[in-house]
C-alpha cells in the first residue's frame, strides 16, 4: 500500500448491507461509504480521510469480520 | 530581633530563592522552547493566587556515588505543596523536568509520597503533574522502593480522595503505574508520552523499531488504550480542564460534590426531543444530541470520549445536583456492550458510587457483542464488571430506556434488578430477552416450515411478537418499569426522581 491510501476498515463483524460509492468517485472525511448491519443496526462507515475511492473489496450481502477492508482511498498528492 | 537570626534567616531565605530556581534559566528557556511550561508555573496556573503553600523544598537526595554527592538537586526535581482551586483546598505535586529531567529518586519519591498520605488524612484531591524522564538510574533500589511505597500508598488513598493526574511530558516505566492508578488522567497533546520503555529500550529488548509516538502519544492513550480521560492542546488548557473537573467532585469520600445553583429551568420540556430517535429501528442516532438536551446547559464534561465510543461517560448536573451519565451510543458499533465500554464504564460506575455521584443510565443497547473476535477477547469475563459495578452500587440510580434494551444489555445497563431505584421508558423502548426475529425463528420453527407462505408467516408473528412482548407495556405491566414517559419530559422526569432517591439507604 502507498503513502497516500486509506483504508475504510469494519468497526465489527456485520453484513455489508449497502454500498454508497463507486470506485472512482471522490468522497470528503467522515462520509458515509458503507453500511453495515450487525447487533440490530445498520451503522454507516466512514471514509477516515477524503480522497478518490481507488477499490471497494466487499459486495451488497457480504459477511465481514472486524478491522475488515471495505474500500481503500487514495487521497489527494500534497502539491 | 537579634543579629543571629537575622542572619539565619537570610541565609534560609537566600537557599530557599536558590532551591525555588529549580534547573535555572537555560533548562527553563528549553522547556518553553517544548511548549512546556516548569513545574512552579503549572502550579501558579493550578491553585488560586497566592494559596499554594508548599513543603519539603529542602528535600536533598542522598546519592553519594557517580559524582551525585557533589552535586545538588532543587527540591529534588519535585514541587509539592497544598493549594486552593476556587477556594477548596488541594494537594499538588508537579514534577520538575528542568531538574536531571524530572527524574524519580528516593526523595523525589518520599515527597510524592508524603503528599498522597496528607491528601488521604485531609480528605484533599490530589492532583499531580508528571514530567519526568522515569526513575533515576543512579539510585538503584531507592528508587525502585519508592515505586513501591508510592502504588501502595495511592491504592491506600483510591476510594477516599479524588486522585488526578495530569501527564505533561514524558512519564516512562514503573512510574506509570502511578497516573495509571488515579481516577482520571488527563494528556497534553503532543508533548506528552507514556510507556513502559521508550524506543531503544524496545529495540534492544524485542528488536522492534517504534517511535515515542506509536509506543505511548496522547492519540494512543486517547483512542487505544483509553487511559486518557481527556486530550488537552497545552499545558494552559490541561489545567483549565482539571479545575472545570474539579468543580464537579467532592473533595473527599465524606463530602457530597459541589452544589452549584442553577441557571436552567428544572421543568424545562424539550420539544427536540421527539425527532432525535428515528422511526426505523434499524437506524442509528448520535446519543450526545439527548443527553446534551436533559441536563444543565453546557454542564455535560464528557470522560474518555474517543475511547469505546459506545458507551458515553462523563458528569454533569441536573438541577445543580453532579450526575454521572452513563449512557450507549447507537452511532458506534450499534451501541453494544463490548469489552472495552465495559472497563470504561466500571471505572466510572465504581468512581461515581465511592464519591457519592448518583448514575443516570441512558439505554440503547442491543446487547453485549456477540460473535468469535468478542467471545475470544473475553466478553463474558470483562462484560461482567460493568454488571457487578452496578450491582455493587448503593449511590441513587435512575434508569431511561430510550430504544433497545435487549437481553445482557438490560440488566448490563442497570435495570431494575441490578439497582435501579427508577427506571423509565419512552414509548419507543424495546425490553426484551432476546430481539423479535431471533425469537420467532425459535417459537415458530416449525409453523414457519410448514406455512404456505413461509416469509409473510414469519413477518407477522415478528409483528405480533413486537407488540405484545416487545413494546414497553409489557415490562410496565410486570412492573420493570416504573412508567412510560413522555420524552419531552426527560428532564423534569429525572430531576424529580433524582431527588426522591438522594435520600435513599441501601
Amino acid at each position: 500500500m502507498s503513502d497516500n491510501e486509506t483504508d475504510v476498515v469494519a468497526p465489527m463483524v456485520g453484513k455489508v448491507v449497502s454500498i454508497l460509492v463507486k470506485e472512482g468517485a471522490e468522497v470528503e472525511a467522515d462520509e458515509t461509504v458503507i453500511t453495515l448491519e450487525a447487533m440490530k443496526i445498520e451503522m454507516p462507515v466512514n471514509a477516515p480521510v477524503g480522497g478518490t475511492v481507488k477499490e471497494i473489496l466487499v459486495a451488497e450481502g457480504d459477511v465481514v469480520e472486524a478491522d475488515a477492508v471495505l474500500v481503500v482511498i487514495e487521497e489527494e498528492e500534497e502539491e | 530581633m537579634s543579629e543571629n537570626m537575622k542572619k539565619k534567616l537570610a541565609a534560609i531565605e537566600q537557599l530557599r530563592w536558590r532551591l525555588k530556581q529549580g534547573g535555572g534559566e537555560a533548562a527553563t528557556e528549553k522547556q518553553h522552547a517544548r511548549g512546556k511550561l516548569t513545574a512552579r508555573e503549572r502550579i501558579e496556573l493550578l491553585c488560586d493566587p497566592g494559596t499554594f503553600a508548599e513543603f519539603d523544598l529542602f528535600a536533598k537526595h542522598m546519592g553519594k556515588d557517580y559524582g551525585l554527592d557533589k552535586k545538588q538537586l532543587p527540591a529534588d526535581g519535585v514541587i509539592t505543596g497544598f493549594g486552593e482551586v476556587n477556594g477548596r483546598r488541594v494537594v499538588v505535586f508537579s514534577e520538575d523536568f528542568t531538574v536531571v529531567a524530572g527524574t524519580f529518586g528516593e526523595m523525589h519519591g518520599r515527597k510524592i509520597c508524603k503528599a498522597v498520605v496528607m491528601a488521604r488524612k485531609m480528605g484533599l484531591p490530589l492532583i499531580g503533574m508528571n514530567d519526568s524522564g522515569g526513575a533515576r538510574a543512579t539510585e538503584e533500589m531507592g528508587a525502585l522502593s519508592m515505586y513501591g511505597k508510592l502504588f501502595k500508598s495511592q491504592a491506600r488513598a483510591c476510594g477516599v480522595v479524588p486522585q488526578i493526574a495530569l501527564i505533561m511530558g514524558p512519564v516512562a516505566g514503573g512510574q506509570a503505574y502511578s497516573p495509571s492508578m488515579m481516577d482520571f488522567l488527563f494528556m497534553v497533546e503532543n508533548t506528552s508520552h507514556m510507556f513502559l520503555a521508550g524506543p531503544p529500550l524496545v529495540k534492544a529488548v524485542v528488536f522492534q523499531d517504534a517511535t515515542a509516538d506509536e509506543l505511548g502519544s496522547a492519540r494512543v492513550h486517547a483512542e487505544k488504550t483509553g487511559m486518557s480521560d481527556y486530550n488537552a492542546s497545552d499545558d494552559r488548557d490541561c489545567i483549565e480542564k482539571v479545575r472545570k473537573l474539579l468543580s464537579y467532585l467532592p473533595s473527599s469520600v465524606m463530602e457530597t460534590p459541589p452544589f452549584e445553583i442553577p441557571e436552567d429551568d428544572p421543568d424545562r420540556a424539550d420539544e427536540e426531543l421527539l425527532g432525535i430517535i428515528p422511526d426505523d429501528r434499524k437506524k442509528p442516532y448520535d446519543m450526545h444530541e439527548i443527553i446534551e438536551r436533559i441536563v444543565d446547559k453546557g454542564s455535560f464534561f464528557e470522560l474518555k470520549p474517543e475511547f469505546a465510543k459506545n458507551l458515553i461517560t462523563g458528569l454533569a448536573r441536573l438541577d445543580g445536583i453532579v450526575v454521572g451519565i452513563v449512557a450507549n451510543n447507537p452511532m458506534h458499533l450499534a451501541g453494544s456492550l463490548t469489552v472495552n465500554s465495559s472497563l470504561k464504564g466500571e471505572k466510572f460506575i465504581r468512581f461515581c458510587d465511592s464519591f457519592n455521584i448518583p448514575l443516570i443510565n441512558l439505554q440503547d443497547v442491543p446487547g453485549y457483542l456477540i460473535g468469535i473476535k468478542s467471545e475470544r477477547d473475553g466478553i463474558i469475563r470483562h462484560g461482567s464488571k460493568q454488571l457487578r459495578a452496578y450491582a455493587e452500587a448503593t449511590v441513587p440510580m435512575i434508569t431511561i430506556v430510550l430504544r433497545k434494551s435487549y437481553a445482557g444489555g438490560y440488566l448490563g445497563m442497570c435495570s431494575k434488578e441490578i439497582g435501579a431505584d427508577f427506571l423509565f421508558a419512552l414509548p419507543t423502548a424495546e425490553i426484551c430477552l432476546m430481539g423479535a426475529p431471533g425469537a420467532v425463528n425459535i417459537l415458530f420453527r416449525k409453523e414457519i416450515a410448514a406455512s404456505d407462505d413461509p416469509v409473510k408467516t414469519r413477518n407477522r408473528r415478528i409483528q405480533e411478537f413486537y407488540d405484545n412482548y416487545v413494546d414497553p407495556t409489557y415490562a410496565a405491566g410486570l412492573q420493570h418499569v416504573d412508567d412510560i414517559i413522555d420524552p419531552r419530559q426527560m428532564r423534569p422526569v429525572l430531576i424529580k426522581s433524582l431527588e426522591i432517591a438522594m435520600n435513599k439507604v441501601e
